[in-house]
């Protein structure tokens, strides 16, 4: 008898269990776009006492090194509130906000028809600009000049060892072993690999594969999730080049090439060279921008820059005012950060600009 | 002392449940079978909501999806979505891996079963066990910081061995990096070798006593006896134990997409980089929208579709052997 | 009529010494190879095992049980104590969802539907069940859940991971149940007791140790699978208690870490795969214990 009641028991206990959780989804719904909010906010920017929650963004792993920085200093300054960044590419990060699972994303490429989402549904806010490395390994070989149109021919697969004669053409001083060239790529949608294509596209006559999210590459390629995974590739991989952001290159100690730029120097990609890029670039209604194979002869041709995706009108007051706090701080007081972590903060015109984008967040 | 009245037949209290009537029992019995409905639920609905979200893209597509190896799906020309390369990869993986782990798991049972000391036993059988409790993410783990970065080698030396021999030469291409169609088969061969073993293992315990002693007292050696009473019997099972490896290496997700290298194409060599079904939907999922999701999901369709035909088939094998001959010992 | 002696022959010559060369090489042989399998089966289990363990122990600490887990992958230190936490919350939810089903439905299978339509065919389909891959029960919730309610959650996790126990505690039971000798339940049911009654104080407390032996089994095999928690759990780099928020778990750890070339991750990543591996380990030992301690006494 009493084991029977003990069944039941347990059987109410599940089922209430469920239930508790269940109803814990339907009160959270309220505020389904990715946050967990209680307290009322305050009107200043970064860093005030009495917000509080949890708030979701996911996306390119192109800033990551920068963006989970920012964050340990945010949460520093606003106790109470958790910042989470989910460096999973700016494909899914594009797809996470499209489907309201996040607040905000990262992307390094531009939103698309196909992605999901109304082009005033959201605004772009620039946050850093980097450079693209073209990053390999090879045994003996510590510098390696490539003109854009080895590199295009490279990954494009018309290369496919290091001692083509197009390659030993721009490195006239460089013993060439003649290892297989393997390309690392990435596996993921990436706003990365959107940037160095577009780059490709550009300033290359021997390209011709396309730019976007994703590539077919070639058959000697090697696919690696975010940018660590390319790294990874390269780093285990002899005779692999590939492209990575800076931060994981030199936190890998990876050799990079320098890329020959619009004037015909061989730049190192540095954050010197991608401000001069950035200074000439023309910069869109929309906040978008392309410093991509910048003129002038210190210009860094692989300059790369990142977006944070907001959306143009939040359900709750609560969420919106988080947004607006942590982006005000990305864009204020986390700029210190950028170049210790191996970023170009942005030029105070265009920072300007995009401060005055989050005046346009409604909530409703 | 009481008295014992003596009843009639017709007296006599009524025992049976009907007459009782008991509610509980129909309650109990109906919460019974709604737990057992659940089963059903589930899976129609997983059914249901995977072919619904499926359909787009199948539309999209059409026979492309299950003739062409290209898979592109955001390509400017618009999507293309052909499932052959992954088909191949999962094919190849799992080949590979029925290949290096059926031997040795009918070794370990044969061990177990007719060579080893009684007292060895136990180990064996709790060493199989550990080995199929370790997580797939911990094998993949492993084969991703372990096996590949050191096996080139090893594959180098087979290409420059192998890879001019007629025919089989072109399964030992070069070898630019460990992650390959080779790698994940040799980490999805340690996986399957416990589910082979321990099936097989039971399908050999069930061979009649009296036929392998008739055969040692006619003189066969060990071997023979193995070869001539205990293998006819259990073949079927092993092949049932096959199938059921089979499908558990067909459905592994994680260990595969760590180690495969993620790049679709169909070769022959089986140290190149390849993909599979279960590892390109884990892979591109989180990104995907649209028909590029809608194709995902066929494709864990068309893989739920071919783990449920190996594994049931597999099953009825292994219970048609199991039943004829714990019938007959 | 004259009884006659039979024939006498020689004894028959069975020892080794007698085989033909060729029979005793092959015997020899064949022993060599299998006993070989045996061998080069322990092989992986040792070397993966060993490095686990080797390289977890390197980085494991209380510290490491109880740390946060670092923002940045680069970084050394830290530890895996919210994915302990998401581990422990996701199963035991997944194992309190699963359990009693699997329970009740495999009552009904061997107790009261017997081999009636409906019990054949549920039996059937749970064995389809087992058979479907953990990415299409991951992708399965995150369609019809995580996208509905706009959110990843511990609890929809935990339903991934209750999809794929359910079936594997259905068919375990059953076969607990199907080991009690029929003797038992006539001899209740002749006694007078209902149904009901006589599987709740009679089947099942003799099954009680293979079934809780088995629903063991099927706890630490949820504990160890990642696909169906990819896209339905979150992150979290905190620990976090709730049903309804993101959460992280040691599997999914695991494989955000594994393809990280940092060696601060990997060491972490190692570090979660020996906490795991000792978690269901420790289970699985439990089961065996539990089985073999509390058997029924044939």
């Amino acid at each position: 008898m009493r084991k029977t009641k003990t069944a039941w028991l347990s059987l109410f206990l599940v089922l209430g269990l469920i239930a508790a959780a269940c109803g814990d989804d339907d009160s959270a719904e309220a505020n389904d776009d990715g946050t967990d909010t209680t307290a009322a906010a305050d009107d200043d920017g970064g860093g005030s006492d009495s917000l509080s929650g949890t708030l979701e963004g996911s996306g390119a792993s192109f800033p990551d090194a920068f963006y989970q920085a920012a964050i340990v200093a945010y949460e520093e300054a606003t106790p109470g509130v958790t910042v989470i960044y989910n460096a999973v590419g700016s494909g899914q990060g594009k797809s996470d906000f499209a489907d309201g699972l996040t607040a905000w994303a990262g992307t390094d490429s531009l939103v698309k028809e196909d992605e999901g989402l109304d082009p005033d549904e959201f605004l772009y806010i620039p946050t850093v600009a980097a450079p693209i490395t073209v990053s390999y390994n090879l045994s003996g070989v510590d510098e390696l000049q490539l003109s854009p149109d080895t590199l295009g021919a490279i990954f494009n697969g018309d290369i496919t060892s290091w001692d083509d004669e197009a390659i030993a053409a721009d490195n006239p001083d460089v013993e060439l072993p003649s290892t297989a060239i393997t390309l690392a790529v990435r596996a993921d949608g990436s706003g990365t690999t959107s940037n160095f294509t577009k780059y490709l596209e550009k300033a290359t006559g021997t390209w011709t594969l396309g730019s976007g999210d994703t590539i077919e590459w070639p058959s000697n390629a090697q696919a690696g999730q975010r940018n660590t995974g390319v790294a990874q590739i390269i780093q285990d991989t002899d005779g692999a080049i590939g492209y990575v952001d800076l931060a994981d290159a030199e936190a890998l100690g990876l050799t990079y090439a320098a890329i020959g730029n619009q004037e015909g120097e061989f730049v190192v990609p540095t954050l010197e060279g991608t401000t001069a890029a950035l200074d000439g670039a023309e910069i869109a209604d929309d906040l978008t921008y392309d410093p991509l194979d910048a003129a002038g002869a210190e210009a860094y041709p692989i300059a790369a820059p990142t977006y944070v995706l907001v959306r143009t009108s939040y359900e709750d007051q609560a969420t919106a005012d988080l947004v607006i706090d942590w982006i005000t701080f990305l864009l204020t007081d986390a700029q210190d950060l950028a170049e210790d972590e191996l970023y170009a903060p942005l030029p105070d015109s265009l920072r300007d600009r995009a401060l005055a984008q989050l005046d346009q967040i409604t909530v409703g | 002392m009481t008295t014992l009245t003596p009843i009639t037949i017709a007296e006599r209290p009524d025992l049976t449940i009907r007459a009782r009537g008991s509610r509980l029992d129909a309650a109990f019995r109906g919460l019974a079978l709604a737990a057992g409905l659940v089963v059903l639920a589930v899976l129609a609905l997983i059914a249901y909501s995977t072919v619904d979200a499926a359909l787009p893209a199948l539309r999209a597509a059409g026979l492309e999806f299950v003739t062409s190896d290209r898979w592109a799906p955001n390509a400017p020309d618009g999507p293309h979505l052909g499932s052959l390369a992954f088909v191949y990869g999962t094919a190849v993986v799992s080949s590979i891996a029925l290949v290096l782990a059926v031997p040795v798991s009918v070794g370990i049972a044969l061990f177990a079963t007719e060579i080893a000391p009684r007292r060895l036993r136990r180990w064996i059988t709790t060493a199989v066990d550990l080995l199929a409790a370790i997580p797939s993410v911990v094998y993949g783990l492993w084969g991703i910081a372990v096996l590949a970065p050191n096996i080139t080698g090893v594959y180098g030396w087979m290409h420059r061995t192998f890879g001019d021999l007629p025919v089989v030469g072109a399964l030992f291409g070069p070898a630019s990096s460990g992650r390959s169609f080779m790698t994940a088969g040799i980490v999805l061969a340690i996986m399957i070798v416990p589910i082979i073993t321990s099936i097989t293992r039971e399908v050999l315990v069930t061979v009649p006593r009296g036929e392998k002693e008739a055969a040692l007292a006619l003189g066969a050696t060990r071997w023979e006896m193995i070869r001539g009473a205990v293998l006819p019997h259990s073949f079927g099972g092993m092949v049932g134990a096959t199938m059921l490896g089979l499908g558990r290496a067909m459905g592994e997700t994680i260990a595969v997409a760590l180690v495969i290298g993620s790049r679709p194409q169909i070769v022959a060599n089986l140290f190149a980089t390849g993909d599979a079904m279960p590892a390109v939907i884990v892979n591109q999922f989180g990104e995907s929208s649209g028909t590029f999701r809608s194709a995902l999901i066929a494709l864990g369709v068309f893989l739920l579709v071919l783990t449920i035909v190996v594994n049931v088939l597999g099953r009825v094998i292994v219970n048609r052997v199991q039943v004829r001959f714990r019938g007959a010992a | 009529m004259a009884l006659v002696d039979p024939p006498v022959r020689e004894p028959l010559d069975l020892t080794r010494a007698r085989l033909s060369t060729r029979r005793r090489l092959a015997d020899r042989a064949a022993t060599a190879v299998i006993s070989l399998a045996f061998v080069v089966a322990l092989v992986p289990l040792v070397a993966v095992v060993g490095y686990v363990v080797t390289r977890g122990s390197g980085i494991m600490s209380w510290e490491f049980l109880t740390s946060d887990i670092p923002r940045q992958y680069r970084v050394d230190g830290g530890g895996m104590y919210p994915a302990i936490v998401g581990t422990l919350l996701t199963t035991g939810l997944a194992a309190l969802m699963a359990i009693p089903l699997g329970v009740l439905g495999a009552i009904y299978l061997n107790e009261l539907g017997r081999q009636n339509r409906t019990a054949r065919a549920i039996r059937f389909l749970a064995d389809v069940m087992t058979g479907v891959p953990s990415i299409v029960m991951g992708l399965f919730v995150y369609t019809i859940w995580v996208l509905r309610f706009e959110r990843q959650s511990a609890f929809a996790g935990a339903l991934a991971l209750a999809c794929l126990m359910l079936p594997i505690v259905i068919r375990s039971t059953e076969e607990m149940l199907r080991l009690v000798p029929d003797e038992l339940r006539q001899g209740s049911l002749a006694l007078g007791s209902h149904r009901w009654r006589t599987i709740t104080s009679v089947v099942l407390p003799t099954a009680l140790s293979g079934i809780i032996s088995g629903a063991m089994l099927a706890i630490a095999r949820a504990a160890g699978e990642t696909a169906p928690l990819v896209f339905t759990v979150g992150l979290v780099y905190s620990p976090s208690w709730s049903l309804s928020d993101s959460s992280t778990a040691l599997s999914a750890q695991i494989f955000r870490n594994a393809s990280q070339p940092f060696a601060g991750a990997q060491d972490r990543a190692f570090g979660a795969a020996l906490t795991l591996i000792v978690l269901v380990f420790a289970f699985t030992a439990l089961s065996r214990f539990v089985a073999s301690r509390l058997a029924i006494k044939s």
